[in-house]
Parts: structure tokens; C-alpha cells; sequence
């Protein structure tokens, strides 16, 4: 047993931190007051290979692995989590046509994708319980020229930006969710339409809007894996995502930690740095060990997927664990600079705001906590 | 066409060093490596000059067992081959000993037009690897360099002295030491990162460098590194008046040369 990076991985994830540092860390406050679309730094991420680190290499990506990723899905997210979801989002859609797309759709796609040419988006969302089912879910219905798309997805992120996007409908409506099938749609195909950007609370930067389809006609070698297998392929993508957003979440807590236990040292209260009181020693190193468990359970789940094993429960298991503790470990933080650490001069209210986002726009297909019961009980 | 060779250290990161308030000694026991700040300079110096002018770059060091461990961080950031030499009398050495190691595995390896190096370690900034190997292999040393170009072979450098920059041209073969300003340093992408394993590199063994036993035995010895504590004066003015509060204030600075 090993929990020791490669060197290659220990490198990667320098490389993504000094490229943080260079790209991200500067933009990061005017990204959170304008939530401008941070184009510059995106093509920067490409000319790093970041875009493509889990495409194969003859499609003109790094074929990294997903221990990689998550070591740079980390790194960014210590210094701005907006750019670190955007990678997330773009990737788990380059992931569903990795493992599900033709020969043709890949040789298509992931060129661009890994060059950062096409920004990939994941419509999985609707307004309704369940993708399928509702007044506006998205239905796909079969004709002779191919599928003709009418509905709408929700909170879809990169929305605006994304040239191709993996979109989940449904061919049946009498089925809803049970016919649900994978597409993949051009940005500029008749009929989509991208809804007024949605302001959030954090990861501002990363836009999310809803996109409409109104007759979008798209040829039948658009769909992705196979008809109606579209609810298997979100949830496993959605797992995968996860894992990813696990790793944004503990960058989040990591920063917040470093830069709380800074604050402590040179805090001067009752004579000394208010780092030698107890009550801040312990906020201080419960969220350090948070962020420590966190990281292991990530990395171990991220392990599975590289490895090709099952990974799903694992998956959940980190998510519940930083559902729980991933807001936490920012009110802990923010406890230990006090009314500096709510001060929006300070980055601790922005990280405040990104790991809300991190934890609350992302949810596996099912509640984690169901899978993780069902496979003990 | 430039054949060049960059000398680098693998040095500990001094952000993971800490002192141990007891004693001031320092404790490293969970510091990661790096390559030193100012070879990192040197290596992207070279790598520039043969994107430009063609040629090739090798790099080249001496250090303990750990100097492994740089070999891949090394060469992602341009280098084609990689020559190592680990050895424990690294631990000890001095500049004497660095640059007697370095100028004989140079003399191993072949003729090069430019040797680049950081114009000092991060750890112990002696600033002597250029100067010393200069000497040792009997070639002009251009040191404090902070701008490079290279016409056939002559080599144009400027040379950042306290007071003044100094212009200065030398015909190759030449050894320079780089400032940190002479460029910034890439960020390897992440192909150049897992294209490094797939590079050369090669041990060379110190036994094989014909040098004789008094030749790595260092002349300045250690005998302790302590970390350094600046205290605070803990100085409180409590005159009654804010003015004269400052106006003591000001005193006390100008005393010290402060203002």
C-alpha cells in the first residue's frame, strides 16, 4: 500500500499550483465582483494541457490519469475555485465522450476539447424531480431527419461558453427518466438557446444559466452511448464529477486553513499570537484534519477510477463526508480571523461562497448516503 | 549551433523548514525538494537560448541520494538529458568541493560552448559554482548576468553590478552565472511533465571521476545551522499627548537611522 503521489503526479500538481499562483491568483477577487468569464485564463489552461489531462494522447490530450486531476483540481481551487469548476464542468464532459462516444464522436470532439478550442458543458439538470419528468423536461423525439429537441435544462455551468454540450433527454415522455438518453448538441445548433446568466452565491465566473431547446433537430449520430441509457451515464459521470468537486472543495478548506493559521500567528490578543490559544489551536486543527481525511478519501476514490474499479460508494462516501463538513470548515476559519475573517477585504468570505457552491449546485444522482447504506445493508 | 550544460541544485524548499523555538535549530524532516531558485533561472535561460539559436541543453548535478528525485523536474523544463551525480559527501561539501565535482564530470561528459548556473543556491548562496568552475576548467567566468544573447559564438551579456550594468562580450566556451531577473521561469504543461520520464539521464559515479580523496573534503566546515529570531523591541510610549507620543516616536526611529 502506498499513499505516496508518483513523482509525475507530485510534479503535475507543483505545475498547477505555480500555474494558480501565475494565472488564477491575481483575477481571483475581480472574478468574484464581476463574475466575467475568465477567457484569458482558460486559454492559459489549455496551453498547459490542463484542459485535456484526462483525454488520450493520440486525441491530443495528456492522458494524466484522474489522481492527476484531482492534484490539479486541488491546486487551482486553492486560488480560485470559479476556474477549477469550469475545468470540472468541461472535463466531465469530455469524460462522458471518452467512455461513451463513437470512434467518429471522439476523433470530432476531443481534439478541440484538449487544445481548449471547444469547451465541453454537462446538461443533466431540469426544473422538475427528475430529468424526464416535468412541464419543461427535455424530450427527444425520434423522426427521420434524426432526434428533434424541445425543453429545457437547468443550472447548466460553462452555459454561454461551451461549444458542445452533453445533454440528457428523454425519448419518452410516458417513460420520463426511464428513457433517458445522452445527446450531444452544438452550441450554435437552430434552437438553443442560453438563458440569462444566473447570479449565484459563489464560483462567480463559472456561468450557469438554463438553455432552451426549441425544435433543435440533431442527426441520430448525435446520440452518446446508447438510447436510453442516459440515466447510467449521468449517475456515473455525475459520481465521477464528485470526486472532482470533492477535490474543488478541499482546495477551498486548504486555503482557508493556510491562510487562517497565518492570521492566527501574527494576531496579537492578550499579549501573544492568538495561534498559542486553545479554542483557535483546535478550530485550526479540526479543520486541518478534515481537510487531511478529505484528501485520502479523495484520492483513494480517484485511485478506483483511474484504475477502472468500482469506485461509486467510495465516491458518496467523500461526498457525504464533505457535505457535512465543507461549509464547516470555512465557518471555522472565518471564527478564527473574526471580524476580519467576515471582512469582504479578506478572501475568506469569497471562499465562504465558493464552497457553499461546491457543495450545494453539485449532487450525485442519487443521495450519496443511500448508496453508501446500500452497500453495507 | 550552442551546446549548452546547466549546473543545478536540488536544494530543500525553505517554506517547509521550520525553527524549533527551543533551540533554534532547524527541523527538515517533512521539507519537500526543489530545484534551487536561481538554477530554475539558469535552465529556462539555456532552454531559451536553443529555441532561438538551435543547439542543445544537458543538465547536470551533484547532490545526496535525493538528487533522484529532481531529474524529472529537470527536464521538463527543457533539458534533453539529464547527468547525476549522488553522493554522500554532498552532504558536507563546500563550494570547493561542489565545483571540483561538477568541473571533473564536465570533463567526463564533453566540451560545452556555455555552462549556465544560478549565480547562488537558495540554501547556502556562496555564489562560487561559476567563478570556481570557471577556474577549474580554465574558462571566463561572466557572473551577475541578467540579459544573454548569442551571435555564432560570441556571447553578449549584461552583468548587474551594485551600482551600475556592465556590457560585456566573450567568445565561447564560457561559464555564467544568471540572476533571478533574467527571466521567468516556465511552468511546465503537463506533457512536458510526463514527456521528462521519457528523456535520458545518467549516473555518474564519483568513483569514476579521477579525483583524489582531499579533493572532496570540504575546507569550510559546519558546524551548526541555527534559524534566526528577530525580537521585538516591545517598546510603549505613554506620554499623555498623541503629539508627543509621535514626536518620541520619530525620535526613536532616527535614532536607529530609520527615518
Amino acid at each position: 500500500m502506498n499513499f505516496e503521489l508518483t513523482e509525475e503526479q507530485q510534479l503535475i500538481g507543483q505545475s498547477a499550483r505555480d500555474f494558480a499562483k501565475e494565472y488564477l491568483e491575481p483575477i481571483a477577487v475581480e472574478l468574484d465582483h464581476t463574475g466575467d468569464f475568465p477567457k484569458k485564463a482558460v486559454n492559459a489552461l489549455a496551453k498547459h494541457d490542463f484542459l485535456g489531462l484526462l483525454i488520450p494522447g493520440d486525441l491530443g490530450g495528456a492522458e494524466a490519469g484522474f489522481v492527476s486531476y484531482v492534484e490539479v483540481i486541488e491546486n487551482l481551487s486553492r486560488y480560485c475555485a470559479a476556474v477549477a469548476s469550469i475545468v470540472n464542468n468541461h472535463t466531465i464532459a469530455a469524460y462522458a465522450i471518452q467512455n461513451w462516444g463513437t470512434a467518429e464522436q471522439k476523433k470530432k470532439y476531443l481534439p478541440g476539447m484538449a487544445k481548449g478550442e471547444i469547451l465541453g458543458g454537462f446538461a443533466i439538470f431540469e426544473h422538475g424531480p427528475t430529468p424526464g419528468v416535468g412541464a419543461d423536461a427535455l424530450v427527444a423525439i425520434k423522426q427521420d431527419v434524426g432526434y428533434v429537441l424541445n425543453g429545457k435544462k437547468a443550472f447548466v455551468r460553462n452555459a454561454g461558453e461551451a461549444g458542445v454540450y452533453v445533454v440528457f433527454a428523454t425519448t419518452d415522455p410516458a417513460l420520463g427518466a426511464k428513457a433517458l438518453t445522452a445527446f450531444l448538441v452544438e452550441a450554435d445548433a437552430i434552437g438553443v438557446k442560453v438563458g440569462e446568466k444566473l447570479e449565484t452565491m459563489g464560483l462567480k465566473g463559472c456561468p450557469v444559466a438554463d438553455i432552451t431547446f426549441e425544435n433543435v433537430v440533431i442527426p441520430e449520430t448525435a446520440v452518446l452511448g446508447a438510447v436510453n441509457e442516459g440515466t447510467a451515464i449521468s449517475a456515473k459521470a455525475l459520481a465521477v464529477a464528485s470526486v472532482a468537486e470533492a477535490a474543488q472543495t478541499v482546495g477551498i478548506g486548504q486555503a482557508a486553513v493556510e491562510h487562517a493559521a497565518a492570521y492566527a500567528k501574527q494576531r496579537v490578543q492578550f499579549g501573544k499570537p492568538v495561534a498559542t490559544l486553545q479554542a483557535i489551536q483546535t478550530l485550526l486543527a479540526e479543520v486541518a484534519t478534515d481537510c487531511h481525511l478529505a484528501r485520502l478519501g479523495l484520492q483513494n476514490a480517484a485511485l478506483l477510477i483511474e484504475e477502472g474499479k468500482p469506485f461509486e460508494v467510495e465516491a458518496a462516501m467523500i461526498k457525504s463526508f464533505l457535505v457535512r463538513l465543507g461549509s464547516k470548515m470555512l465557518l471555522d476559519t472565518c471564527q478564527v480571523e473574526g471580524g476580519f475573517g467576515y471582512s469582504e477585504f479578506m478572501p475568506l468570505p469569497r471562499m465562504f461562497r465558493d464552497i457553499a457552491g461546491t457543495n450545494l449546485l453539485d449532487a450525485p444522482g442519487d443521495f450519496p448516503e443511500k448508496l453508501i447504506a446500500a452497500s453495507i445493508a | 549551433m550552442p551546446k549548452c550544460l546547466v549546473c543545478y541544485k536540488w536544494t530543500l524548499d525553505e517554506q517547509d523548514i521550520k525553527v524549533k523555538p527551543e533551540d533554534l535549530s532547524l527541523d527538515s524532516s517533512r521539507a519537500k525538494g526543489k530545484i534551487s531558485d536561481f538554477d530554475r533561472n539558469a535552465i529556462e535561460e539555456a532552454a531559451l537560448l536553443v529555441e532561438k539559436n538551435g543547439g542543445a541543453v544537458d543538465a547536470l548535478s551533484y547532490g545526496t541520494a535525493s538528487v533522484k528525485q529532481s531529474l524529472k523536474d529537470a527536464l521538463s523544463r527543457g533539458p534533453e538529458k539529464a547527468y547525476w551525480i549522488a553522493d554522500a559527501s554532498a552532504e558536507t561539501a563546500d563550494a570547493s568541493v561542489t565545483a571540483m565535482v561538477l568541473a571533473a564530470a564536465i570533463r567526463k561528459i564533453g566540451q560545452y560552448d556555455l555552462i549556465l548556473c544560478g549565480e547562488g543556491s537558495s540554501d547556502l548562496f556562496n555564489q562560487q559554482t561559476a567563478p570556481r568552475l570557471a577556474a577549474l576548467l580554465d574558462m571566463p567566468c561572466l557572473s551577475f548576468v541578467n540579459k544573454l544573447s548569442l551571435d555564432g559564438d560570441t556571447v553578449t551579456a549584461t552583468r548587474k553590478l551594485e551600482d551600475c550594468e556592465e556590457v560585456v562580450t566573450v567568445k565561447t566556451p564560457v561559464v555564467i552565472g544568471v540572476l533571478s531577473e533574467i527571466n521567468k521561469p516556465r511552468i511546465p504543461s503537463l506533457k512536458q511533465v510526463l514527456g521528462a520520464a521519457k528523456k535520458p539521464n545518467e549516473e555518474i559515479r564519483i568513483a569514476d571521476l579521477g579525483l583524489k580523496p582531499e579533493d572532496i573534503q570540504p575546507k569550510a566546515v559546519r558546524k551548526s545551522v541555527k534559524g534566526f529570531v528577530m525580537h521585538r523591541k516591545n517598546v510603549i510610549f505613554k506620554e499623555s499627548s498623541a503629539a508627543d507620543r509621535v514626536a518620541k516616536l520619530k525620535a526613536s526611529l532616527a535614532s536607529e537611522g530609520l527615518c
